[in-house]
């Protein structure tokens, strides 16, 4: 029979050679996991947020399909990292398709069941009708201008996950924008690195607002092992939460495009001050990569959070992607049904953001914004 | 000196160490190839010589499909076995690696390198499961659940091996993953690479996910698993049916499909001659330690127990279809998907002929070669769905050609190294 120290010695052998952390001068250690849309949108808003916190050590970006096929986003990533002089980080293309689902497939629910399929949304990001195919580059606009000149690192985003993860126990954290298709790969090849990971940060889901989103319903399958896999602690943005703030509250912008320098003032004058005054009725989006961003570099500006138990519909019909959530109290709540709320049998366990001090969301966003460009490492 | 279980987990569990994937070869230099590291084109297939195999397997120990599989292909002479890669399916990982790594040893043939792969499907678990099989009952014919079965042990449980395999293995498996090796070996022989899939599609899946270029570079998939008359639901694909589903959908050159329904054709009891059992006649004829194998596992167990069921050919045949396909006379190119909804029909397979804009119409009577392959075919009028893939459905072997196969690699002389 095996004992408990044969257990013990086996996941003991699970974690790699235990390397000497790397010193970071106290500075957080992220993996940037982002289906990085171009120009400028709540992705690429987030990368600029990060590149500019000085609290941040970013270990590396890694795309993956969602928002755009995988090698447009890597494009823009690569260029904007030029464009920010910060050539040092480097960048891991990932998925380029999402576990099981496919174009045809979203359509096909999109027309069969309605938008309601999708989160109350309807946007389909790659899989739009209208989209470019997987393979398609599209040649970036200004002030991207051209390709850039550094390139993407050949190892698959999952295989550099594990290894980051591996050598650096306990202290990496893994920010999620996009599908966790990344995630669940690096999770199914190396389960050893889940009970090693600092925090996983996503954004998806949601109660109120919407059922469901993009990063969920592209790849629910994924979003449902990710969620599933026991992170010491997994926390999420929800629509709900990401609704509050949208990019044109409170003249953000046109302050960022007086006072940022540039390229941070090019992209923000070209991609939401123009076409904000152009039409007035624009209704500019939610934050919601930018409050993931704000969670990693200063938690302390979220007012709590909903200790929760979250799963993923997977059945292949309208509510393909859906979330439902629990109350992690569900024993000592709901009166009469008290005990009876129980959670799905492998529901995961997540902390879900509850509120955000807008106002200092604000000042963070914005300082970060128009603060001389962080060329340091 | 021999290997305690200990000693042995901490070797299978090494495997899942990382590595690096080499990196994806660079097409041609144009501005948009420059920009990013893409994929490279499909070299011209090219067989020459001996057949190179990746064998992907749940080998399922002492004795049965899996180890008999694993056999004929360790027997053949036109292969090159490339690797072994496992997956939980029929057994435990780690459990499948004290089997495959001993039969390796007392067969003369460590040389072939073993790789662990994934521990877990996807996505199913053994408790969500035996919850679908309570609320909506039970509906297969051999309710074989695998690593899953109630009475299973854990993941990290090794059991003693019976005799003939008698100790763990000294044999180590290598670092390397199993998706990973599947990639490296696929790029390193483009066109050229066979993969047996004998277990859940699971390394298969995620060495597709990682890197999507393998596919148009593999020569040919093997696979068992699906079925449409027997039953629809085998181990294979409801152990992983995200995973089948996966793979099913890829473009691949080739991927050929032994069905429940063709494996139940020929069990492993059945005779050669009038009165001569094939068990009978390798536990006479083979040299050790296949003669073992079928006198310890096979023969004797029958004498005790002349009741005795013996499984359909499963493994056997999918080795049949790498090492000699002309014992299949007939097969069909089919589209085949897989249900993944998490209700009673999680991980069934369904079939449309490649042509079924052909298949008669409802007022049309239904003929008995339709009905032998196809429970009713008028299902299929409106088509497979978007994106299921194509795939060769192996529908007929000669029967007597498969045996005497079967016998000869079995009874031959050991192959050495």
């Amino acid at each position: 029979m095996t004992t408990p120290s044969d257990m013990l010695a086996h996941s003991a052998m699970l974690s790699p050679v235990q390397q000497n952390p790397t010193p970071s001068g106290g500075k957080k250690k992220l993996i940037y996991d982002q289906d990085h849309r171009g120009p400028l949108s709540t992705d690429t808003v987030a990368t600029l947020m990060l590149l500019q916190a000085d609290n941040i050590d970013l270990l590396g970006i890694c795309t993956v399909s969602c928002d755009m096929w995988a090698k447009q986003e890597t494009a823009y990533a690569l260029r904007l990292l030029e464009l920010m002089g910060r050539t040092e980080v480097p960048v891991f293309m990932g998925a380029q398709e999402p576990l099981l689902n496919t174009k045809a497939e979203a359509q096909m629910r999109y027309q069969m069941f309605g938008s309601r399929s999708l989160g109350n949304e309807g946007y389909l990001g790659a899989f739009a009708k209208d989209a470019a195919g997987r393979d398609e580059l599209a040649p970036l606009p200004p002030p991207y201008n051209r390709f850039a000149q550094i390139k993407a690192q050949p190892e698959p985003a999952a295989d550099f996950i594990i290894r980051t993860i591996r050598a650096n126990p306990n202290q990496v954290t893994m920010y999620c924008g996009g599908p966790m298709t990344n995630l669940a790969l690096a999770a199914m090849l190396a389960p050893d690195i889940v009970p090693i990971t600092k925090e996983v940060i996503f954004m998806g889901g949601g109660l109120h607002h919407s059922t469901s989103s993009v990063n969920v319903y592209f790849d629910a399958e994924a979003a449902k092992i990710g969620f599933r896999a026991g992170w010491p602690k997994f926390t999420l943005v929800t629509t709900d939460l990401a609704e509050q703030v949208h990019m044109q509250d409170d003249g953000k912008v046109d302050a960022i495009v007086e006072r940022a320098h540039s390229p941070i003032a090019d992209l923000f004058r070209e991609y939401e001050q123009k076409p904000q005054r152009a039409n007035p009725q624009r209704r500019s989006f939610r934050m919601p990569d930018e409050m993931m961003a704000a969670h990693v570099i200063d938690p302390s500006i979220f007012t709590g959070y909903d200790d929760m138990f979250i799963d993923i519909v997977t059945h292949n019909d309208g509510h393909y992607g859906d979330t439902s959530f629990w109350d992690a109290d569900w024993k000592n709540k709901g009166g009469e049904l008290s005990g009876q709320n129980a959670p799905s049998l492998k529901a995961g366990r997540v902390q879900v953001l509850n509120g955000v001090d807008k106002k200092r969301f604000r000042e963070l966003f914005t300082d970060l914004m128009t603060r001389p460009i962080n060329r340091s490492k | 000196m021999s290997t305690t279980r200990r000693e042995f987990i901490k070797t299978v569990g090494a495997a899942i160490a990382t590595s690096q994937i080499p990196a994806e070869p660079v097409a041609a230099n144009t501005p948009e190839a420059a920009a990013l590291a893409t994929t490279s084109p499909a070299a011209a297939p090219q067989l020459g010589g001996k057949r190179k195999v990746i064998y992907d397997q749940d080998t399922f120990g002492p004795f049965g499909t899996d180890i008999l599989g694993t056999l004929m292909m360790l027997q053949a002479d036109n292969l090159d076995l490339l690797g072994i890669t496992l997956v939980t399916g029929d057994d435990w990982l780690k459990q499948e690696m004290a089997y495959t790594l001993r039969l390796l040893e007392m067969m003369g043939r460590t040389e072939i390198p073993v790789y662990a792969g994934a521990e877990f499907p996807m996505l199913n678990t053994k408790e969500e499961w035996q919850l679908r099989q309570q609320l909506y009952g039970g509906h297969r014919l051999d309710p074989w659940m695998g690593a899953f079965n109630r009475a299973n042990g854990g993941l990290n449980e090794i059991k003693p091996l019976p005799p003939p395999y008698d100790r763990l293995a000294n044999l180590k498996p290598q670092q390397e993953h199993a998706a990973r090796f599947i990639i490296k070996a696929v790029r390193d022989n483009p066109g050229q690479v066979t993969i047996y899939a004998g277990g859940p599609l699971t390394n298969v899946a995620l060495a597709m996910a990682l890197a999507p270029d393998i596919v148009p570079l593999v020569h040919e998939v093997v696979i068992m698993g699906t079925g449409f008359h027997v039953f629809t639901n085998a181990f294979n694909i409801f152990f992983d049916p995200e995973s089948a589903r996966k793979v099913l959908r890829a473009a691949w050159p080739k991927f050929s499909i032994v069905t429940v329904d063709i494996a139940e054709e020929i069990h492993e009891g059945d005779e050669i001659s009038p009165g001569r059992r094939m068990i009978e006649e390798i536990a006479a004829g083979a040299q050790s330690p296949i003669s073992d194998l079928f006198r310890i596992h096979a023969v004797e167990p029958l004498r005790n127990n002349p009741s005795m069921q013996f499984f359909r050919m499963a493994d056997e045949m999918m080795a049949a279809q790498v090492i000699d396909p002309t014992v299949f006379t007939k097969s069909e190119q089919m589209y085949v998907d897989i249900c993944t909804t998490p209700g009673p029909r999680y991980g069934d397979s369904m079939f449309w002929p490649k042509n079924w804009q052909d298949v008669p119409d409802a007022g049309k009577s239904v003929s008995a070669a339709d009905r032998r392959v196809f429970v009713d075919p008028r299902q299929f009028y409106l088509g497979p769905p978007p994106s299921a893939g194509l795939a060769n459905v192996l529908q007929e072997i000669d029967h007597d050609r498969f045996k005497k196969l079967f016998v000869e690699l079995m009874t031959r002389p050991i192959r050495k190294a």
